[in-house]
């Protein structure tokens, strides 16, 4: 409604031009009326332009919010299904790009929308009262200049859209290229890579080249587009005037109403684009929006304030949705409150699966894993997860303080607990060695831990926890066999009373375990402690022999043998 | 030669440059890139004064040639119209036209030639300021790629790699900018000098206005500038915690974070809105004002014209083209506005990329080196090396021994020791002093680091893979490495098995990160890339990753194949290679705590004894 007020206003600019010079031509030089009636129109165009532009854009904003808090929830309840199927970049795309797609629609479509009525009502009206014929005649070349309008836009997309890719091929280039400098050199490869570079260079530079000849193009025709109704009021109006039918003032509005109904056509083509992409934005976004939680929660089952740390596994079978064959076959396992148990296995035989239904990451069949004897899925999952702790393979750590990574769960924790973890995990003497200690920020912008430190961080922030079930999903790889023996003797120490689980490739690690399992494709292979299993003779028994003597001919022809 | 390396403020790197103030002789550093373009940049400039006057006949062919001429027949003859009039009858005289119609025909023809001129001076422009800059970044990246380890060390790549791409790109925003500007104040200048031609009176009268636009603009960007900040600052805080939840959300999931969190996002994402909004009003304010202002300047117009109309001192179609001018006489002062900020933006990334190229910093290359025999023996001589990173702290300290041609030594010790730095000095990555390290008894200071890498074949423990083939990856370029060698070397290495099971063989394409490759497959491949390019002397740096038995082994067997014959140095981790090899020589704190062969020094019960025993501890009881 403002809009339309404002183009009143607007259109009132033109029309008392006219009229002034009517008026002037009549010999009528007191103009006073017309000059106030201006800047009056001006003042009051300004003035509530201003006051409809800024609430539009407010709506904007308020959609954007609320799109990215929905977006945020949506994506916290998603879980290992969902990140095999989506990338965290797609992710980000939607909430970056789509999200602020829509926002630029509803903020500048909508006025442009409105501009375009109103504009193209008030100055048809005015112009068709002026004289209905020339009106007219400017009509045919409007389809034209929304057209070409459209037309460019769209070639812009596609030549911007190739530019930011050139870009980021670049920025790959020059990271992958410095981030592995040291062999670059070492192999005296510098122009080889300079001549490489220079390609992706010249790439970059024809795209942003093109990119600019389309923008240019547009900027050069548009205009001369235009100009037609120009031509058209010039001949035929020019014609009018010669002939007494229309007033040269009149005839001077008349271009400055067409300058004010064009402008709105040669935005509308972008318009039309803007729609288009906000509405597959919109889709992609409702993708997510629709979206499940992954894991059912009830947060209102009742479940065991404290467990003791009994799990039992009754006949558990796990396949991944998208997969044709099982991961885990008719596992039962009893473990008791305290023990230790570790687990080996080769890579894909169903260890991570396992340990992953223990916390629900994945979501176990109803009946098949207990603990406590109440089965996993009836706890709340807050409850479930504050108890049975997981540090999972990646050894993922925010980029905050350390402290604030290490006391992640609860960040009321003391600086005594946090250091007693940290000594456990033998991570002391490095923080110690850092100018900021527990304040050390990790990651890019700070300090850049190297795959051990992260992997005894992780440990740390699993020790800190003192949960009655604590599940290490091989912890230990990164981290050298002295150090490994120190936390494993922590491990005893601190968890005598309590369970846990540990995954790890090492016999030097299993071998403390009460009881070790080998998983193999799903099924249990063996199942007992360290000394039964090397004298029983099978898989462990042979992992112990190569990983103790190392690999000596005969294990050579074995190992190819077996292939 | 001494070393002598000048104490460097690497911080620099890390420091915020805001370029808050205009650097002449930056841009006349810039200047140095386009130079070899300067024909396309006359020709451009000429381009725009075409198409500018063009641009500014267009109203005049209305105001003074129709409105005054033609329709009343009014015409001043003092005003300056370029001819336009006299053009004018000419051509209805020669088509036989009416004059309105030869005007439309003026009209039209202007139109289209400016049109064309304008786009011509664009794409001159921008195609000469493009190539300068695509040289600049090349140059850039030039320097930077051939800048020591040292500097590596210590910079991260993530701040080079800034420099490189961001920093550039700021020049290219600089670049749209700057083609803005031309193409509204070259027409500016036009215009006004056709005005002033007119009447000179309103002219000023009109220009009074700039100022008050001037100040307004200037008033709104410092207004603004803050609030984009604050804006800019917030999105990305807002982006960076959705990303890193996203990519911890399992440790979230599992730490039952989501409330806390979320409450976080919250906030962040309710700042950012609340900065929006507040620039949102600004903007809202300053944006009206313009075309507010012009329209205003049209009531100005006609109220100083009406008199001068009256007493015949201005016509009517010179009153008219005035307020045509309007637009190109206001619009410039917006633009500069809009583009002020990216000037001082691309300002800090000028300094920050000469910052970058006049980092000298290099390794010292002999004056007249040595040249090498086509084939070395490979005697490798250490000579009481004394060697530090950082003035104060020794790394090695009097390092003594000889390799024998063809031998294997095994370095041991633990983290810190100094055993990385041993072999990073043999391939000069580092400046040393003289008389400390001899090849074949050649100082290596006196042997081009370029012909001495060649020599020494290092398998690091972070394989770098290029993009390209396979093929490409172990020729690395040198025509003298054929497929068939090529693939040789890779069945010798056990690389050949894994090779052929890929679709393409050894056409597969690789990323850089090798991401289709397993960590045991991208060291075999090492191996290949070594063994084909076969170097007298061998630097291994193994890999401490976990890597599944099976493969562990091919790895060990591939070792055998590649030292045998070769002067070999490993930084050993694994027992078997240590086991394979001739003699240990065993690092501490920089010193050679022992050397000999595994047996001699078990026999010793020294510190190998004891590292020994440490990795066996799990299965001697």
């Amino acid at each position: 409604m403002a809009f339309g007020v404002s183009r009143f206003f607007e259109a009132m600019v033109p029309f008392l031009t006219g009229a002034s010079i009517n008026s002037m031509i009549e010999g009528d030089y007191d103009l006073t009326f017309y000059i106030l009636g201006i800047i009056g129109a001006v003042i009051l165009r300004y003035g509530v332009v201003t006051y409809a532009r800024y609430s539009v854009r407010k709506v904007a904003l308020n959609v954007a919010y609320d799109l990215r808090q929905h977006l945020y929830r949506c994506l916290q309840d998603q879980g290992s299904e969902f990140f095999s199927k989506h990338t965290i970049g797609d992710m980000m795309t939607r909430a970056v790009a789509d999200i602020s797609l829509i926002q630029r629609l509803i903020a500048m479509g909508t006025i442009l929308v409105v501009i375009l009525v109103y504009a193209s009502l008030f100055g048809f009206a005015a112009m068709f009262y002026y004289s209905p014929t020339l009106t007219l005649l400017l009509l045919p070349p409007m389809p034209f200049v929304f057209w070409y309008a459209q037309h460019s836009s769209l070639h812009m997309g596609v030549a911007s859209k190739n530019v930011q890719d050139r870009l980021s091929d670049m920025a790959t280039h020059v990271e992958e290229n410095l981030s592995g400098i040291r062999t670059i050199q070492a192999m005296v490869q510098e122009q080889n890579e300079i001549d490489r570079f220079a390609n992706t260079n010249q790439h970059y530079a024809d795209a942003f080249y093109k990119q600019s000849r389309v923008n240019s193009a547009m900027e050069a025709w548009m205009p001369t587009l235009a100009s037609v109704c120009s031509l058209t009021i010039l001949g035929y109006g020019g014609y009018q005037v010669l002939d007494g039918s229309m007033a040269l003032g009149d005839f001077v509005a008349f271009f400055m109403f067409v300058r004010m109904v064009v402008q709105p056509f040669r935005v509308a083509g972008m318009i039309v684009n803007l729609f288009q992409r906000a509405a597959v934005a919109s889709d992609r976004l409702h993708d997510v929006f629709d979206l499940e939680p992954e894991i059912h929660d009830n947060p209102h089952a009742s479940a065991p304030s404290m467990i003791s740390g009994k799990i039992v596994l009754k006949n558990l079978s796990y396949q991944y949705p998208d997969s044709q064959a099982k991961v885990l076959h008719n596992i039962s396992l009893d473990i008791c409150k305290g023990e230790t148990i570790a687990i080996m296995g080769r890579v894909g035989a169903g260890k991570t699966t396992l340990l992953k239904q223990l916390v629900r990451l994945i979501d176990p069949a109803p009946g098949s894993i207990y603990i406590d004897d109440i089965d996993v899925r009836n706890y709340p999952l807050a409850q479930l997860r504050v108890q049975v702790a997981m540090v999972p393979q990646d050894p993922f750590l925010f980029a905050q303080p350390l402290k604030d990574n290490l006391t992640y769960d609860d960040p009321n924790r003391t600086l005594d607990e946090i250091w007693q973890a940290v000594a456990s995990a033998d991570l002391k003497s490095t923080i110690e060695s850092f100018p900021d200690q527990l304040n050390t920020l990790v990651g890019e912008r700070g300090v850049t831990l190297s795959g051990g430190q992260k992997q005894r961080a992780t440990l740390a922030r699993g020790f800190i926890r003192h949960a009655p079930v604590l599940i290490l999903d091989d912890c230990f790889s990164a981290v050298d066999t002295e150090t490994e023996e120190h936390i494993l003797s922590e491990l005893k120490r601190l968890r005598q009373h309590q369970t846990t689980i540990l995954v790890s490739h090492r016999v030097s690690t299993t071998r403390h375990a009460d009881r070790i399992i080998v998983l193999d494709e799903g099924q249990i292979l063996e199942m007992g402690s360290h000394d039964d299993l090397v004298v029983a003779g099978g898989y462990y028994a042979e992992l112990e022999r190569v990983q103790r003597e190392g690999a000596e001919d005969e294990a050579f022809a074995q190992a190819r043998g077996s292939r | 030669m001494q070393p002598n390396t000048p104490k460097r403020d690497y911080a620099m790197f890390d420091a915020d440059i805001s370029g808050a103030v205009l650097n002449l002789s930056l841009l006349r550093r810039l200047l140095h890139w386009l130079k070899p373009y300067k024909m396309s940049l006359f020709i451009s400039g000429i381009l725009v004064l075409v198409a500018s006057t063009l641009q500014v006949l267009l109203p005049m062919i209305i105001s003074l040639l129709a409105i005054d001429h033609i329709l009343r027949g009014t015409a001043d003859a003092d005003t300056a119209d370029f001819g336009l009039i006299e053009l004018n009858t000419w051509l209805a005289q020669s088509l036989g036209w009416h004059p309105l119609l030869a005007a439309c025909l003026l009209y039209g023809v202007v139109q289209i030639v400016s049109a064309v001129t304008g786009h011509a001076h664009r794409m001159t422009l921008i195609g000469a300021v493009i190539k300068g800059l695509r040289d600049l970044r090349l140059d850039l990246f030039t320097h930077l790629e051939t800048r020591p380890s040292s500097f590596y060390d210590r910079v991260a790549v993530g701040r080079v790699m800034t420099r490189v791409v961001n920093d550039v790109e700021a020049l290219f925003e600089l670049l749209r900018g700057l083609g803005a500007l031309i193409g509204e104040f070259v027409p500016f200048f036009v215009a006004l000098t056709v005005m002033f031609a007119i009447d000179a009176e309103l002219t000023l009268i009109l220009l009074l206005a700039l100022p008050i636009l001037g100040l307004a603009t200037y008033y709104f960007r410092s207004l603004t500038r803050h609030l984009f900040r604050q804006v800019r600052q917030t999105l990305s805080a807002l982006n960076q915690n959705l990303q890193e939840n996203l990519a911890g959300l399992q440790v979230v999931q599992l730490s039952d974070r989501q409330t806390y969190n979320l409450d976080r996002y919250t906030q962040i994402n309710k700042n950012n809105r609340d900065y929006e909004l507040r620039s949102a009003r600004v903007e809202t304010f300053y944006g009206s004002f313009t075309d507010s202002l012009s329209h205003a300047a049209i009531g100005v117009i006609i109220w100083y014209a009406a008199g001068q109309v009256a007493d015949l001192s201005m016509t009517l179609g010179e009153m008219v083209l005035f307020t045509q001018f309007i637009g190109m006489l206001f619009h410039p002062v917006v633009v500069l506005g809009e583009q002020t900020n990216i000037l001082f933006r691309a300002m800090a990334s000028g300094e920050r990329i000469f910052q970058a190229m006049d980092w000298d910093e290099k390794i010292h290359e002999p004056h007249t080196p040595v040249k090498l025999p086509a084939r070395l023996a490979g005697e490798v001589r250490f000579n009481q090396v004394n060697f530090s990173y950082d003035v104060g702290t020794a790394v090695l300290k009097d390092v003594s021994f000889t390799i024998a041609p063809g031998e294997k030594l095994a370095i041991v010790g633990p983290t810190g020791s100094g055993k990385s730095t041993l072999i990073r000095l043999l391939s000069r990555f580092y400046d040393f002093a003289d008389d400390q390290i001899y090849l074949d008894g050649i100082d290596l200071n006196h042997i081009h680091s370029h012909d001495l890498r060649r020599r020494v074949g290092v398998v690091l423990q972070d394989f770098h893979i290029f993009s390209g083939s396979i093929y490409d990856n172990i020729a690395l370029g040198n025509p003298g490495i054929s497929m068939d060698r090529a693939i040789q070397a890779a069945k010798t290495v056990n690389a050949d098995a894994f090779i052929q099971n890929l679709p393409r063989g050894y056409d597969t394409t690789l990323t850089e990160r090798g991401n289709n490759l397993s960590q045991g497959q991208r060291q075999l491949l090492a191996f290949a890339r070594v063994l084909a390019a076969d170097p007298e002397i061998l630097v291994l740096d193994e890999a401490t990753a976990n890597i599944d038995t099976e493969t562990e082994l091919l790895i060990q067997e591939a070792l055998l194949r590649l030292t045998e014959g070769r002067t070999s140095i490993l930084i050993a981790h694994r027992l078997q290679t240590i086991q394979e090899a001739d003699r240990v020589l065993v690092l501490q704190d920089g010193k050679v705590a022992e050397i000999g062969t595994h047996q001699e020094l078990l026999d010793l019960r020294g510190l190998y004894y004891t590292l020994h025993n440490l990795q066996f501890q799990d299965y001697d009881n």
